[in-house]
């Protein structure tokens, strides 16, 4: 492409490379900023092409005033505000593109290039992947092409020789950013950033609509990775515990609102917790969720060590930290998989955990008083009343579904008695309405159930779509006790590889039928890399950059003494160059040192040598200064002549400079 | 004194300048080092740096070790090119080309020759007369890996006489303009510059009567001659019998000498009522006039008198002697 485009006239070749590296840049932008923006860029970018293809002059000032005025009321429009992160993409996307008709002096090239610059940045609010800053890198090589190319003002060179250039620049910056990227102390935010920074990553949310989870099971991002310091416990203890929800309003599950505001008292709450058995240790890199609460395996005694956060539980088990979880984060947990939690008197529970929404779902109600009605089951309690609803799950035409539809007043009845299928949230929410109307205290726990280990470097994934609901219900005598109706309906779903697919495109139907290991083995690989990037690179938090000082043998470290560092770093390299360049500076062909040796000899001697007198011209001084006396030297000056300048040298410059040693001098 | 009181800064910067300039040796060849070498950044250098602290306040306030990432390394290639747009310029030989004479005002030239004795290309090198008030007085020139280019760089000598070549400047911003990397260099050589000559001159006087001559008023350019010659350096093309030197390969003049009766003197107090530089320009034109014409003439001025011939060696004798009177 390069060599079809150095076939064009000087500017209009320039000018197209210029627009092909910004529309590069913007490429990932279009999935997020308003369509009106991304029509109007990519419009802009087309035209101010086909304006420099055919050498027509830059539409007026005025015009460019006219479209921006338009744009700014269109993101007014778009996000009720110019400010914030959004909207800010949006102004920067249709001022880079806006700028790029405006290309008249020298100032208006860099305008472009430093907003170039900005908008590369801006392509990591959304997204940190490695796919991505492959993407950047390129894009900053096309920045850095057109930049260097813009400053040979010479005839036409061709762009690969600037390319080349700011290749070489870059992978020569390289270290430069590796030691600041290391060494520069890493602060929290310098103030609060808007609250749409974080919006567009999916994952759990603090309520359960009917219906939410379903999306999440068609999203294969990754939600968290797990190594375990042992042995990977069983699929089916992989129960991670995200947020309790225990208040139904007919549609939606609530978390329950803390009674005591403002205290501690809540959170602290009467969890008695008895935990049993070994504890499973593991490190845990969850992405960010936005939310503040960490996953950890069901459950964890004691608090999660997360560097930079204070953790606390809730009573319902669950691990909060002090604010939201913005970056990837790692922090290490213990868990035990064998736990009694809860108060062992129904009077200790609150009352909750037995309401209903009112007048909402009568059949299921009716199906608990027939329940309870039966004496058999009377009898057995009840565990009894639960193992009849979920063998009532399991022989009753109930079917796991990704695609339930939608479902209406009576979530409970429907799924009970009319459609008889669901996704796992329909399932559990559907159990927890038939517990409570049998006077069983029950709640919902969403989560993360599963995973799949990557083979390459051992991590377990867990991925939004291993997102789960289950349910736990409270038995006297025992506390808390999950139950998993999912687990009833579809026995696959938990504690086995297999998980629901949703429908595929016919072309990775066949590529995944053609060849189901390479896929799954390339996905390995491709996941071990990005987990790589991610533990190396993205993760790469103060707490590790002080660990890192600790190293190196700092007792305490602190981010003045990573100042320290950095700043002796720069020292030693300015010392370095300086060294250097009263290195490069001395003489440093060896003949000639050799031989200016002599030279400065002589002249100490009042010998007159101008200083590019040849040996044969030093012969003859000498032997006209000294006579006999000065023969050897002449002769060997003359040796000297030789060894540079015959097509064959009898000997080597070692020897003559041994030789020089043994000289007699005149004197 | 009044520039002191009126702008007390240029003044010193002025000032500072000339003394600054004064300490450069003179040599019509130099070689750059790290001693005569100057950097600075330029005003997109601290759009650079402003672009810089934007982004590392964006990737702190957004948590982004990408972000991180790109500022750092967009960092480490400013910092590269400010040592390779050093480099550029460290390490070049410079030649000045031993200047011709000029004429006072007339756009002349000096010839530098670059050479470069490094294994890489250096890009994007403007030369300029360092003063120079043209607004585009820079030539650019690429110098190829292990050789040398030349360019001419224009001036304009303002005053006759012979002076030092006035100093050079070179200077590349090259690979990312961001820094500016410059270097002022004086030549040893001097240049002798003739007056201007007067644009819209008066004729030539009159001939004065050669002495013991009969008085005969002619003129050359009569197109009348008395015979042919041999050509000799300097005639007129006009003189030359073009029709003989097709038939026999052979220069032949006409030679009208012998009809001259009378001898053309230019001289200073003939020269108009003007003040010595009018005066001397106006001299000048006539000797270019009189050249032209391929007539012969001499030069009278204060304490120097040239005696009529022509030719262009003649010509250059009396141009000197205006020059530098």
């Amino acid at each position: 492409m390069l060599t079809r485009l150095d076939s064009l006239p000087r500017d209009t070749r320039d000018t197209l490379f210029l627009l092909a590296v910004i529309g590069w840049i913007m490429l990932p932008q279009l999935a997020h900023v308003p369509w009106w923006c991304g029509v109007l860029a990519v419009a802009v970018l087309f035209w101010r092409g086909w304006l420099a293809f055919s050498s027509r002059p830059l539409p007026r000032t005025m015009w460019l005033f006219v479209v921006l005025a338009i744009a700014v009321v269109a993101t007014l429009a778009t996000y009720r505000t110019v400010l914030g992160r959004d909207a800010g993409v949006t102004l920067i996307v249709v001022l880079l593109a806006l700028k790029t008709l405006e290309l008249r002096a020298r100032r208006d090239t860099f305008v472009v290039f430093f907003l170039g610059f900005f908008t590369m940045l801006t392509n990591f609010f959304f997204s940190q992947s490695l796919a991505t800053a492959g993407a950047m890198l390129v894009a900053l090589l096309g920045l850095l092409t057109a930049l260097v190319n813009a400053h040979m003002p010479v005839g036409k060179p061709p762009l690969i020789q600037a390319a080349r250039t700011a290749g070489w620049m870059t992978l020569l910056g390289a270290p430069v950013m590796a030691v600041l990227f290391v060494l520069f102390p890493r602060f929290g935010p310098l103030w609060g950033t808007p609250s749409d920074a974080m919006t567009g990553r999916s994952g759990l949310s603090a309520n359960m609509q009917i219906g939410n989870l379903a999306t999440l099971a068609l999203d294969d991002s990754i939600a968290m990775r797990v190594k375990f310091d042992g042995p990977t416990p069983s699929q089916s203890e992989l129960y991670f515990r995200g947020p309790v929800l225990s208040t139904f309003d007919g549609r939606e599950w609530r978390p329950l609102q803390p009674r005591f505001f403002g205290t501690r008292v809540q959170l602290a709450g009467n969890v008695q917790l008895q935990v049993s058995g070994e504890p499973v240790r593991y490190e845990v890199t969850m992405e960010p969720s936005n939310r503040p609460w960490l996953m950890v395996l069901d459950v964890a005694a004691s608090p999660p060590q997360v560097p930079g956060f204070e953790t606390a539980m809730t009573s319902e088990l669950m691990w909060l930290v002090n604010r939201p979880v913005t970056d990837l984060l790692r922090y290490r947990a213990e868990s035990y998989t064998h736990f009694r939690s809860g108060p062992r008197n129904i009077a200790a529970l609150p009352p909750e955990y037995l309401q209903l929404p009112p007048d909402r779902d009568p059949r299921t109600i009716e199906l608990a008083n027939q329940m309870r009605a039966d004496p058999q089951l009377a009898r057995g309690g009840a565990p009894a009343l639960i193992q009849a609803a979920l063998q009532r799950l399991r022989t009753g035409g109930y079917h796991y579904t990704l695609d339930p539809g939608v479902y209406g007043e009576n979530t409970a009845d429907e799924f009970w008695f009319d459609r008889k299928e669901g996704f796992c949230e329909h399932i559990a929410s559907a159990f927890v309405v038939l517990m409570r109307a049998m006077e069983i205290p029950a709640r919902v726990v969403t989560g993360y159930q599963g995973g799949e280990r990557n083979s390459v470097d051992g991590y377990w994934i867990v991925r939004q779509s291993d997102a789960h609901a289950w349910a736990e219900v409270w038995l006297a005598g025992q506390g808390w006790v999950r139950v998993d109706p999912t687990a009833a309906v579809a026995p696959g779903r938990i504690g086995s590889l297999q998980r629901l697919q949703p429908p595929r495109n016919v072309f990775a139907t066949a590529f995944g039928n053609v060849t189901p290991g390479l896929a799954q083995s390339l996905r390995s690989a491709w996941e071990a890399v990005n987990n790589a990037w991610n533990q190396r690179i993205l993760n790469y938090t103060q707490s590790r950059q002080l660990n890192l000082l600790k190293d190196i043998g700092f007792s305490a470290p602190s981010w003045e003494e990573l100042t320290f560092v950095l700043i002796g770093i720069i020292v030693f390299v300015a010392l370095a160059g300086a060294a250097w360049t009263v290195w490069d500076r001395r003489e440093h062909d060896p003949w000639l040192r050799l031989l200016n040796r002599v030279r400065r000899k002589l002249l100490a001697q009042g010998v007159d040598i101008t200083p590019a007198a040849p040996p044969r011209r030093i012969a003859t001084l000498v032997t006209a200064r000294f006579g006999e006396l000065g023969a050897p030297l002449a002769h060997w000056l003359l040796k000297m002549e030789q060894q540079r300048y015959a097509s064959a040298a009898d000997e080597s410059l070692r020897a003559l400079q041994t030789q020089l040693r043994h000289i007699h001098w005149p004197a | 004194m009044l520039t002191i009181a009126l702008n007390p800064i240029a003044y010193t910067r002025q000032r500072f300048r000339a003394w600054w300039q004064a300490r450069l040796p003179l040599s019509d060849t130099t070689t750059l080092t790290q001693r005569n070498v100057y950097i600075l950044p330029t005003r997109p250098g601290f759009m650079m740096l402003a672009t810089l602290l934007v982004l590392v306040v964006a990737s702190i306030n957004y948590q982004l070790n990408l972000g991180y990432l790109l500022t750092f390394l967009l960092a480490g290639c400013s910092v590269v090119a400010m040592h390779v747009c050093h480099a550029t310029l460290r390490g070049l030989t410079m030649n000045l080309m031993t200047p011709d004479p000029q004429f006072a005002g007339a756009s002349a030239q000096l010839r530098v020759v670059l050479t470069n004795n490094r294994n890489a290309i250096r890009n994007g090198i403007g030369l300029a007369v360092l003063d120079s008030t043209v607004d585009d007085k820079w030539v650019w020139t690429d110098v190829p890996a292990l050789g040398s280019s030349t360019v001419n760089v224009a001036f304009q000598p303002q005053r006759r006489g012979l002076h030092h070549v006035p100093p050079l400047t070179a200077e590349t911003r090259f690979p990312l303009g961001t820094f500016r990397v410059w270097t002022v260099w004086r030549p040893a050589a001097q240049v002798l510059v003739y007056p201007q000559p007067e644009a819209f001159p008066p004729p030539l006087p009159p001939g004065e009567p050669r002495a013991g001559g009969i008085a005969r008023a002619r003129l050359q350019s009569t197109g009348e001659f008395d015979g042919v010659r041999q050509y000799r350096r300097g005639d007129p093309l006009k003189v030359v019998v073009w029709k003989k030197a097709a038939k026999t390969g052979e220069l032949v003049s006409r030679d009208a000498e012998q009809a001259q009766r009378y001898e053309l003197w230019l001289d200073f107090a003939q020269a108009g009522k003007h003040d010595t530089e009018l005066r001397l320009s106006r001299l000048a034109a006539w000797v270019l006039q009189a050249d032209r014409l391929g007539m012969e003439y001499g030069l009278r001025l204060p304490g120097v008198q040239i005696a009529p011939a022509s030719g262009e060696s003649h010509k250059r004798r009396c141009l000197e002697a205006l020059a530098t009177c």
